[in-house]
């Protein structure tokens, strides 16, 4: 037939064209925002209007022609597996080829998950990387085409980051972890990138000045919203490789990227005009994203077109969405609002009314119960004059008559509660095991009892079971005991069926890792669902810097950038480091630049110690520099003061004194230029501030005859300090330090005074050390 | 047996499935000329020793992309058509096998509408029924196959002039635009439909008249439409929706498209469509609808009265860069809208001009009964 063979031939030009589209799913989320509900199955497995979340994954990737998944499974991995078995997905017919692969357990974060997918070599093209847990209908085979284009002129443009312009205030954009993006304006090309935490809010942000002299025009955004889809390059995995301690994909791997001076690589971004593309990564984007794919954002993937799941629904007005298959059975009386999604076999009772929520399959709602803002998974049973708002609920729980379940409650599957329970708000809920505490073995076993599907895994465990259990299992263990040891003291009323404990309402987790800024408990607060957070102080604390920035705003209107937190707050600015604010130093960032001062004087030491060429140590200290963004005052202040306190001190000994300092600064002294900007005004005044404040006071005129000797201090820079007030110590507080300060500018008065006779006569000066020559 | 031939088959009809629901395949003719497609590949490699068995695995197969998109309801238009060839054709077959004599005039016969539409068609029919000469065994003990080894060359000449009816309908639609269109007329339209500029373009090749175009907010197409009319030399203006009702005095006659039209003789229409007909309506403006017959549909308006078939993503009429407003505002934007019979005056199809109450009719004749529920 014609067109048979047209077909079979355009199929075969396509195939030689181009290679096949890969993509990573990391189908584990690396934290616990989900708990108790992820306690037996991973996040991606977690319905979002009634389809896990990894089919909708599957959806948005297939939509962009990827024909090879690899599946990055940690936890609960034979579920993973399972799911992806059954799916349609891996029907010969859906086109795809997906691979689930298992990581170690010791893997803790996506960086880790990098390095493994380096380590299997399982990347040989372009890749497009996303999570497990992504709604998302952009068209990504442009952004891959954008990226390929891009790669054929600049090897070094490694990745594309998908963002979209949502507002600063947008319900699905995370107020707790949120980034400021600065563009360039016209190649979109990613300068730097800042996180934001919701809290404690953050109110800076420092651009390297560097960025604003190389590109004419940036873009200084708050008002993307990172959809973590990224299309990535081979290189990205062996950058992992490289830097075995990144562990973020943006706040590790983006800024490193783009701060290191060593790596030449760039990061590009691409502003999403159409389609909608989310990451489900917390209960409140869970909320936001439910009710825009309710909302139909997500067109043509909402349930009554495109449903991942392959349910049916019917589209009635208002956006409500009832299973097509008639088996839904609503009473004459019940009341269903706008934006509400009802699956198959469920019944709603007389009189109960059911406004923006979502239920699952087989679900029975009760005479007179309200559910309100909630998402209800499948099999779950909720009695009569119940109300539940603003929660979830997992899959087969027993609500029972009387209930009443608060705003931003979780329960888990399986959960029994009732009758006449009070879940207060924010209450998390998981099913009790049944075995006694403490006795790991007979523990096992319950939860393999309860677990049917999760056999395998389980047994995996019991082989070693503290060390080899995944950070899910183990967390949620110490956390159900420490929850079980304590339900007296938290409290919760339960009902007297219930067969459930309540977890601590404060999670202890969050004090614990207080490395990781994004996961302590008030910012997790943000991420909550139906936690409005009023009570946070989320505005600038005092607006600390806002006198400073009054005074220094003329100058730097245009580098501005105001971000309003919420309707009330007021617009903070950010300072940037230009040079009018290089001085000025926000309390914020003093302990920063303390850390810094260590930082570098340990750098020193080592390179003095081990000899490194004054190369390797000036690199060394612009990286310092740029990850810890601290200005160049500070730099040459620290260099400064290592190389003065690098030299020995020789008692009596003029000679043998001018010998060493020689030696050093011989050895050291260009670094001071090397280290970015040549000052040398400011190298001497820095140069007299620590010498006055240090016990080589003695030594500053030598040490300056040194540097003059070498060249890094002309005879005009000398004397241009020395006209300086500041130098003479005027302003300053009267004590050894002004004093200290004056002795210093009567050695270079000496100085300039032998600079004058040098200069009348060529004869050389007798009494002072320094005019020898 | 039964579900052998769709196994077969099973790749190329998933991948319309997919395409269509993702809406990578839209437009009514666009759908239909895929649907005709599939259905030719799936019967061409399909086996079966009767009739039954094949109306079965084309029902199956239409059962299965109708579900994939039911707002599309030219595919299930297509299967039907095809179907009722397939039972055209055979009872030809099996009738002239014996006798040999010529297939009966069936006075309401689809293929005669189109042939005559097509007169090179004609004269291929005619070599056809003489290779019909040999009978046709069903269920064949001996050879099943040999059933639809007879009968498959006549059902493809069938499907073929499926698709050349698809492929010639903008040009048989506008054969008539002439006498629908006068000179120095003013005439209304909306949205973007290909049919519809045809016709335009066709008849300013005899007429000199102006061509108003709403533009069709959110999705413009309205913009589209007046660009491609006014470089065909058409004098053309390009109004916001909102004024459709202003200047309705003026226009002579409303020319609409549609995406589906009803057995009760009403429509679905890209949006916009019942505003202007309704101020049509009352300037007593003539409505005239151009579609091709494709778009007959054996099915009421099953959704809303005053309804849409089809609601398409809000970013069009709300950003979403607006983030604080679109937590607070639930926002539809709906695709089509649903035009009643009693709002529209004629239908110029590629069969001649309809007026809504013999829509019915239409159908019955392009359709068979038993196919409304496939």
């Amino acid at each position: 037939m014609p067109p048979k063979s047209f077909n079979v031939g355009k199929e075969r030009l396509i195939d030689d064209e181009e290679e096949p589209l890969q993509a990573v799913i990391l189908a584990d989320s690396f934290n616990k925002r989900f708990k108790p509900l992820t306690t037996s199955k991973p996040r991606c497995l977690l319905p979002i209007c009634n389809a896990p979340l990894l089919d909708w994954t599957f959806e948005s990737l297939s939509l962009a022609g990827v024909q090879e998944i690899f599946v990055i499974c940690r936890s609960h991995a034979d579920l993973v597996r399972a799911a992806i078995r059954e799916s349609k997905w891996s029907k010969p017919s859906s086109g795809l080829k997906i691979v689930p692969i298992l990581t170690a357990k010791e893997t803790f974060s996506p960086g880790d998950a990098m390095r493994d997918i380096y380590t299997r070599g399982l990347i040989t093209t372009d890749f497009i990387l996303v999570n497990g847990d992504l709604v998302s209908n952009v068209r990504i085979d442009e952004v891959v085409k954008v990226h390929r284009e891009r790669r054929k002129t600049n090897k070094d443009a490694i990745m594309t980051m998908v963002v979209k312009e949502s507002g600063a205030k947008h319900r699905t954009r995370s107020r707790g972890d949120s980034a400021v993006f600065v563009l360039d304006a016209e190649s979109s090309e990613c300068l730097h990138y800042e996180p934001v935490t919701g809290y404690p809010p953050k109110t800076q942000v420092g651009i390297p000045r560097e960025i604003l002299a190389e590109h004419p025009e940036v873009e200084i955004r708050n008002d993307l919203m990172d959809c973590s889809i990224d299309v990535c390059s081979v290189e990205v995995p062996s950058l992992f490789q490289d830097n075995f301690d990144w562990l973020d994909l943006r706040r590790d791997f983006v800024h490193g990227v783009l701060t290191s001076d060593l790596l030449m690589n760039t990061i590009h971004c691409y502003v999403v005009k159409e389609g909608y593309a989310a990451r489900v990564k917390d209960t409140k984007s869970y909320d936001s994203i439910s009710k825009d794919i309710l909302a139909r954002w997500t067109f043509p993937l909402v349930p009554d077109d495109n449903h991942p799941g392959g349910h049916a629904y019917e589209h009635l007005r208002g956006n409500r969405y009832i299973a097509k298959d008639n088996t839904v059975v609503l009473s004459r009386t019940c009341k269903i609002g706008n934006n509400t999604l009802i699956g198959s076999s469920t019944h709603v009772f007389d009189n109960a009314q059911v406004i923006s929520s979502v239920l699952g399959q087989k679900c029975k709602i009760g005479v007179n119960t309200v559910i309100r803002n909630s998402y209800i998974f499948d099999g779950t049973t909720i009695g009569a004059n119940c109300v539940v708002e603003n929660s979830i609920i997992g899959a087969k729980v027993h609500i029972k008559d009387k209930s009443r379940i608060e705003r931003g409650c979780l329960v888990a599957d399986g959960v029994v509660v009732g009758p006449e329970a009070k879940l207060r708000p924010f209450e998390r809920v998981s099913k009790r095991r049944d075995t006694e505490v403490g006795d790991d073995d007979e523990d096992e076993e319950s939860e393999e009892e309860e677990e049917t599907e999760g056999d395998d895994q389980e047994e995996d465990d019991e082989d070693d079971e503290d060390e080899s259990e995944d950070e899910d299992d183990e967390d949620s263990d110490s956390e159900l005991e420490e929850a079980e040891a304590n339900q007296a003291a938290i409290g919760a009323t339960l009902g007297e069926d219930t067969n459930a404990i309540a977890w601590p309402l404060k999670s202890t987790e969050g004090e614990d890792s207080d490395a990781d800024e994004m996961e302590t408990f008030d910012n997790q607060r943000l991420m909550r669902m139906g936690d409005s957070a009023s009570d946070l102080e989320l505005t600038d604390p005092g607006s600390i810097t806002s006198s400073e920035v009054d005074s220094d705003s003329d100058e730097e209107d245009g580098f501005m950038v105001s971000r309003t937190r919420r309707a009330s707050a007021s617009a903070t600015s950010l300072p940037l480091t230009t040079p009018s604010t290089e001085l000025l130093v926000p309390p914020l960032a003093s302990a920063m630049e303390k850390e810094f001062q260590s930082e570098v004087s340990q750098s020193l030491e080592r390179a003095f110690a081990e000899g490194h060429s004054v190369d390797n140590a000036a690199v060394e200290l612009k990286t310092l520099r740029m990850s810890t963004n601290v200005p160049l005052r500070r730099v040459r202040e620290a260099v400064i003061a290592a190389i003065v306190e690098q030299i020995p001190i020789v008692e009596g000994n003029m000679a043998q004194q001018r010998k060493e300092i020689a030696n050093v600064v011989d050895r050291w002294g260009e670094l001071i230029d090397r280290i970015g900007g040549v000052d040398a005004v400011e190298t001497v005044s820095i140069l007299q501030t620590h010498c006055a404040s240090s016990q080589r006071l003695p030594l500053f005129g030598q040490v300056l005859a040194a540097l003059y000797q070498n060249d890094l201090v002309e005879e005009d820079d000398i004397r241009e300090w020395h006209r300086q007030p500041a130098s003479r110590g005027e302003g300053m507080k009267p004590g050894t330090f002004s004093e200290n300060m004056e002795k210093c500018w009567a050695v270079g008065t000496r100085m300039i005074q032998q600079f004058d006779e040098q200069e009348e006569s060529e004869e050389s000066g007798e009494e002072s050390e320094e005019g020898e020559d | 047996m039964g579900t052998a031939p769709e196994i077969a088959n099973q790749r190329i009809v998933e991948a319309l499935v997919s395409k269509l629901r993702r809406r990578q395949v839209v437009g009514s003719r666009q759908t239909a000329i895929e649907t005709v497609l599939v259905l030719r590949q799936v019967i061409s490699k399909a086996r079966f020793s009767n009739i039954e068995h094949l109306i079965q695995i084309i029902k199956a197969v239409g059962r299965r992309l109708v579900q994939a998109q039911p707002k599309e309801h030219t595919v299930g238009n297509t299967v039907r058509k095809v179907l009722h060839h397939v039972r055209e054709e055979y009872h030809a077959v099996s009738r002239a096998g014996p006798s040999s004599a010529q297939p009966p005039k069936s006075s309401f016969s689809i293929s005669k509408f189109v042939s005559q539409g097509q007169p090179r068609k004609q004269n291929l029919t005619l070599p056809k029924s003489e290779a019909r000469s040999t009978s046709l065994r069903e269920n064949d003990p001996d050879d099943p196959d040999s059933f639809a080894k007879g009968l498959k060359p006549v059902l493809m000449e069938a499907i073929q002039d499926v698709l050349d009816e698809l492929e010639t309908v903008y040009d048989n639609v506008s054969k008539s635009a002439r006498d629908h269109i006068h000179s120095d007329e003013i005439v209304l339209t909306i949205g973007h439909s290909k049919t519809v500029e045809s016709f335009l373009k066709s008849a300013s090749h005899y007429r000199n008249y102006t061509v108003i175009v709403a533009e069709s907010a959110p999705s413009f197409g309205g913009h589209k439409m007046a660009r491609s009319l006014s470089t065909a030399g058409i004098s053309t203006f390009l109004v916001p929706d909102s004024s459709i009702y202003a200047l309705m005095s003026r226009v002579n006659k409303c020319i609409l498209g549609a995406h589906a039209i009803l057995a009760n003789g009403g429509m679905f229409a890209v949006t916009g469509s019942l505003l202007a007909v309704s101020a049509a309506q009352a300037h007593s403006t003539p409505v005239v609808v151009c579609a091709g017959q494709f778009k007959l549909t054996p099915l009421w308006n099953l959704y809303h009265e005053y309804g849409a078939l089809d609601f398409a993503d809000p970013s069009s009429v709300l950003g979403f860069e607006e983030g604080s407003l679109v937590d607070k505002v639930d926002v539809v934007n709906p695709y089509f809208d649903y035009v009643g019979p009693e709002l529209i005056n004629v239908y110029i199809t590629n069969d001649g001009d309809h007026p809504p109450s013999s829509v019915y009719r239409l159908i019955k004749e392009s359709y068979d009964d038993e196919d409304h529920e496939l």
